[in-house]
């Protein structure tokens, strides 16, 4: 009898010792399929910046990234810790140099599908893509965060950082609609040379920071899945009624090179001292630089206007 | 062709026919009407004439007029007059159909001089845009003419050159691209050519270099003239011919560098331009100076038309000029394939065959030297490399997990090397001209043509459809391409102005895709450069199936190869089912071509290379010329894939970019030994 009653107690002893392991093999579906994860991942390879920006905030330092240099260069924003690795080009890191790094994630965007199931056998790889046609960047790159958070158990900071830049955002509409600066329509750009520009459209990450501002974008129409158009300067003097925001870095000498532009001088907005210029923001990023470009778009337009680049 | 007034034999010159100015004419006001149509809501005819010297503050149309749209009109028929009257003198100087600042690689040269100042020194550019621009535009025919002044400038030698030099200084502007990307953005649409204006200024900076370089190329005229009798006769009659056409040469180079450095690369309009002048009947040097430079401010003004008429269709976002030119260029091109007669004979072609043929070699010999080659290139490949660490040595034990990232593309670049090898020994020997190659036929080209459009409309193939549509495309360029030269026997331009036909399209689809910027060009322009890295071990064992099944194929098919050199009725009496050979044959090299593509991208030049090197090493008999040109062929392409992976890692370059370079020095090297024998 004693017996019989001792085979079902360790039936059940064992199944309480092998429960806590199974129940951490977690999995997450994404664009590319179904992940697994035996225990949360610690050495992380981030083969675009977006992805880096991401575990940066979470506080995760990645084992390798994509054009490290660059990402120095054009995101800086958190900034990247020394001993990172630099794991080639985004649109062909060195494979055999990640699989050098022996991660246990790969974060990575649909661009890389071709070279997915390579990926796939060195470690699990998390597919998603913040640019992409017909996404939301903002979206997206919240669901990132949520995601990543969600794997190495960082949910709470997650929410804290969301929940820091709504508040952030909040704070900024109320400031335009204190200061009534919110009515105008906005042009965002950075400037390629003297004549042309790339104007940042409905489906770019900076349009969640428009709307969140309460702002209109004067751009009517989409542009590439990265949310841009590249366009002739005289294509602005469609919407004359909108205000001109010029993201630097501008390059050496064009300041004056649009000063003796009669064309420049004519420029609606110009005439009507209209331009702002305010602080780099990387505008292919994940959420950060939504903040960044809030706070300096709402301290530029409260500011005043000036009739010219700096 | 004098043109001395007082003589009567004036009476037999040919008289200019009608549809030269009667087209023209056409073109120009078909060009105006779509350039003035958009504004006509706005203003009334004679208004909008006004806004090219007079505008309203106040009424803000009239100032996007004047300072956007009327200098914009300007500067189209001012660079497109000045490239055509740049192009025509380059024809002339050069007494070939095909020159023109593009494919004398002037405009190359200028474009990859602006890249090297912005990326190095970018307060030259503040100071002066023409200063970079007309050094490289001036590297570029620099090169060309030390290349060509042995064989006098043999015209065709010189177009070839031209083209060698243009993908060589493209590859290295490529290379800054890939991986100066972000730094380099406005490049993009510099590259890609844009008229767009918005002031006076750089019309009137640009007015006075255009008709002093204009006014000096128009004195040169007469002494030009005496070109026309031939250089031995020239010469004879006191020009210092050699001295003449550097100083023409020179202001081309200036013309077209003062141009490109304002408004980026417009290509083709000074091909396009003197092209069509001819076409059309322009005979004397006055006359075809005159029309080409007509023809060519029409031509760009209607494709700068076409290129904002593309703007406004797709919401404002860019279509650069340089797209439209490349859309006007390519068809005037190929409608001068039927025009010309075959008057001028590649290189190889014009030398006896006795004195072409090197030194018989041992084909054992240097077939096992080659292998052993590829052996060397394969264990360094495998063993040697760069990690996290630095360089170190993978021992043999090893190399089962280093097979992994090292083996594929290695494999599928050795494969695709031997494709090429093949391919371009098939072609040249089927075309009877050892100077042809799937490269400067376009029939890598074509692949690529219809691999990019595959890329702009999205579609998702696998590897086996891109290889059924690569084929497709290589085997259309080069069935177009033996259909349009066989009645001139495969011989003289006709064949390579298909290929820069091919080429043009291709390059305009590009551009569109550089234009519109961000990551899809950077992929699109890794591809285009062979991006070996992307294959899987399944690709690369099946290329190699695939590869060698039709080598197999090919040594069993021997003898066609060397009867269809001989002509057709010398063929087909030795009982040869020409057409139908033709047509396995033609198939065969466009499958080899298309798989090396598809690796390799297009611009590789291991096609012209392998089959010349194996004629060097001394195999002349079709087998032999087919084996060792294989081996080279892998040889190239392997180290090509070893450099591209470690050179500047952990950053790649793409494989079939270090090829294009190697392959330029090659042919550049190859060159200057015929000149000297």
């Amino acid at each position: 009898m004693s017996i019989n009653l001792r085979a079902p107690l360790t039936t059940a002893l064992l199944l309480l010792c092998l429960m806590p392991a199974t129940s951490l093999a977690r999995s997450w579906s994404h664009e590319a399929g179904t992940l697994v994860l035996e225990q949360p991942p610690e050495r992380i390879v981030a083969l675009n910046w977006a992805a880096a920006e991401s575990l940066l905030l979470l506080g995760i330092t990645p084992v390798g990234v994509a054009d490290l240099p660059g990402y120095s260069t054009w995101v800086r924003e958190p900034e990247m810790p020394d001993h990172v690795a630099n794991v080639g080009t985004r649109v062909a890191p060195s494979l055999e140099t990640i699989a050098e790094l022996k991660p246990d994630l790969i974060v990575t965007s649909a661009e890389m599908a071709p070279a997915a199931e390579l990926l796939q056998r060195i470690a699990p790889t998390y597919v998603i893509s913040v640019y992409k046609d017909g996404t939301r960047p903002f979206e997206k790159a919240r669901e990132m965060l949520r995601t990543l958070a969600d794997m190495t158990g960082r949910s709470e900071q997650a929410d804290a950082i969301l929940a820091d830049i709504d508040t952030t955002l909040e704070h900024q509409r109320h400031r335009l609609r204190q200061a009534e600066l919110a009515r105008k329509p906005i042009a965002l750009v950075s400037f390629l040379d003297d004549r042309h520009v790339r104007i940042y459209t409905s489906n770019s990450l900076f349009q969640t920071a428009l709307d969140q501002l309460g702002l209109a974008n004067a751009w009517p129409g989409e542009g590439n899945y990265w949310g841009f158009s590249a366009i002739s300067l005289d294509a602005i003097a469609d919407t004359p009624e909108s205000r001109l925001v010029v993201i630097e870095p501008l390059a050496p000498g064009l300041p004056a090179t649009l000063s003796q532009s009669p064309f420049w001088t004519y420029l609606p907005p110009v005439r009507n001292r209209e331009v702002y210029q305010i602080p780099p923001a990387w505008p292919f990023g994940g959420i950060l630089p939504v903040k960044r470009l809030a706070v300096a778009l709402t301290d530029a337009l409260i500011g005043g206007g000036q009739t010219s680049v700096h | 062709m004098s043109t001395e007034p007082a003589r009567p034999l004036s009476l037999f010159r040919p008289r200019t026919p009608v549809r030269l100015p009667v087209t023209i004419a056409m073109l120009w006001l078909t060009a105006l009407v779509m350039a003035v149509f958009p504004w006509l809501d706005q203003f009334q005819l004679p208004q909008l004439v006004s806004v090219f010297w007079s505008f309203e503050a106040s009424h803000y149309d009239s100032v996007l007029a004047h300072f956007s749209w009327a200098p914009r009109v300007a500067i189209a028929i001012l660079i497109g007059g000045a490239l055509g009257l740049a192009g025509a003198v380059t024809q002339q100087v050069l007494g070939n159909p095909l020159a023109s600042p593009t494919t004398l690689g002037v405009e190359a040269g200028g474009q990859f001089g602006i890249t090297l100042a912005t990326v190095f020194t970018p307060g030259i550019l503040a100071l002066s845009p023409d200063l970079a621009a007309v050094s490289g535009g001036l590297l570029a025919i620099g090169l060309v003419i030390a290349l060509t002044w042995r064989l006098g400038f043999s015209p065709v030698t010189v177009i070839l050159s031209g083209l060698v030099v243009t993908f060589f200084l493209g590859a290295i502007n490529m290379a800054f691209l890939l991986l100066k990307g972000e730094w380099l953005g406005n490049l993009f649409i510099w590259g890609a050519g844009s008229l767009v204006q918005n002031s006076w200024a750089p019309f009137f900076e640009l007015l006075p270099r255009v008709l002093v370089i204009g006014a000096l190329m128009l004195a040169l005229m007469r002494p030009l003239q005496l070109l026309q009798l031939g250089a031995v006769s020239a010469s004879a009659l006191g020009a210092r011919v050699a001295l003449l056409r550097a100083a023409a040469l020179f202001l081309v180079v200036l013309m077209s560098s003062v141009v490109v450095s304002r408004v980026g690369v417009v290509a083709f309009t000074g091909l396009a331009a003197p092209v069509l002048a001819r076409l059309l009947g322009a005979r004397t040097l006055p006359e075809r100076l005159l029309w080409s430079t007509l023809a060519g401010s029409g031509l760009l003004l209607l494709a700068d038309t076409l290129a904002h008429w593309a703007t406004s269709y797709s919401g404002g976002s860019l279509v650069p000029t340089g797209t439209t030119t490349a859309l006007v260029g390519g068809p005037v091109i190929l409608l001068a394939l039927q025009g010309f007669r075959n008057t001028h004979h590649l290189p190889g072609q014009a030398t006896s065959p006795g004195g072409f043929l090197p030194r018989r070699g041992d084909t054992r010999l240097v077939a096992s030297v080659l292998a052993a080659l590829l052996l060397l290139i394969i264990i360094v490949a495998m063993g040697w490399s760069p990690g996290l660490e630095g360089w170190r040595w993978t021992p043999v034990s090893q190399w089962a997990d280093a097979w992994l990232w090292r083996g594929p593309r290695l494999l599928a670049a050795i494969v695709a090397g031997m494709a090429l090898g093949l391919a371009g020994t098939l072609i040249q020997r089927m075309t009877g001209n050892p100077m042809a190659s799937p490269e400067l036929l376009g029939i890598s080209g074509g692949a690529a043509l219809v691999m990019v459009m595959l890329t702009l409309t999205g579609i998702e193939t696998g590897r086996a459809g891109q290889l059924a549509a690569a084929t497709a495309g290589a085997a259309a360029a080069l069935g177009l391409l033996l259909l349009l030269a066989r009645k001139h026997r495969f011989a003289g331009n006709q064949l390579l102005l298909g290929g820069v036909a091919l080429y043009v399209f291709m390059d305009a689809g590009l551009r569109l895709v550089m234009a519109s910027g961000g990551s899809t060009a950077a992929q699109l322009l890794n591809w285009m450069y062979g991006s070996t890295w992307l294959i899987s071990e399944p690709e690369a064992l099946g290329l190699l199936a695939l590869v060698t099944g039709l080598a197999v194929t090919l040594l069993l098919a021997l003898r066609p190869l060397t009867l269809l050199p001989l002509g057709d009725s010398a063929a087909s009496a030795l009982g040869l089912s020409v057409s139908r050979a033709r047509l396995c044959l033609l198939i065969m090299a466009a499958v080899l071509t298309a798989a090396a593509t598809l690796v390799i991208g297009p611009l590789s030049f291991v096609g012209l290379i392998a089959p010349h090197l194996a004629r060097v090493l001394g195999q002349q008999t079709v087998g032999r010329q087919l084996i060792v040109a294989a081996l080279a062929g892998g040889v190239l392409l392997s180290l090509a894939d070893y450099l591209a992976r470690v050179l500047v890692y952990p950053n790649q370059l793409p494989a079939g970019l270090l090829a294009a370079l190697a392959g330029g020095l090659y042919f550049i090297w190859g060159l200057s030994r015929h000149g000297r024998n």
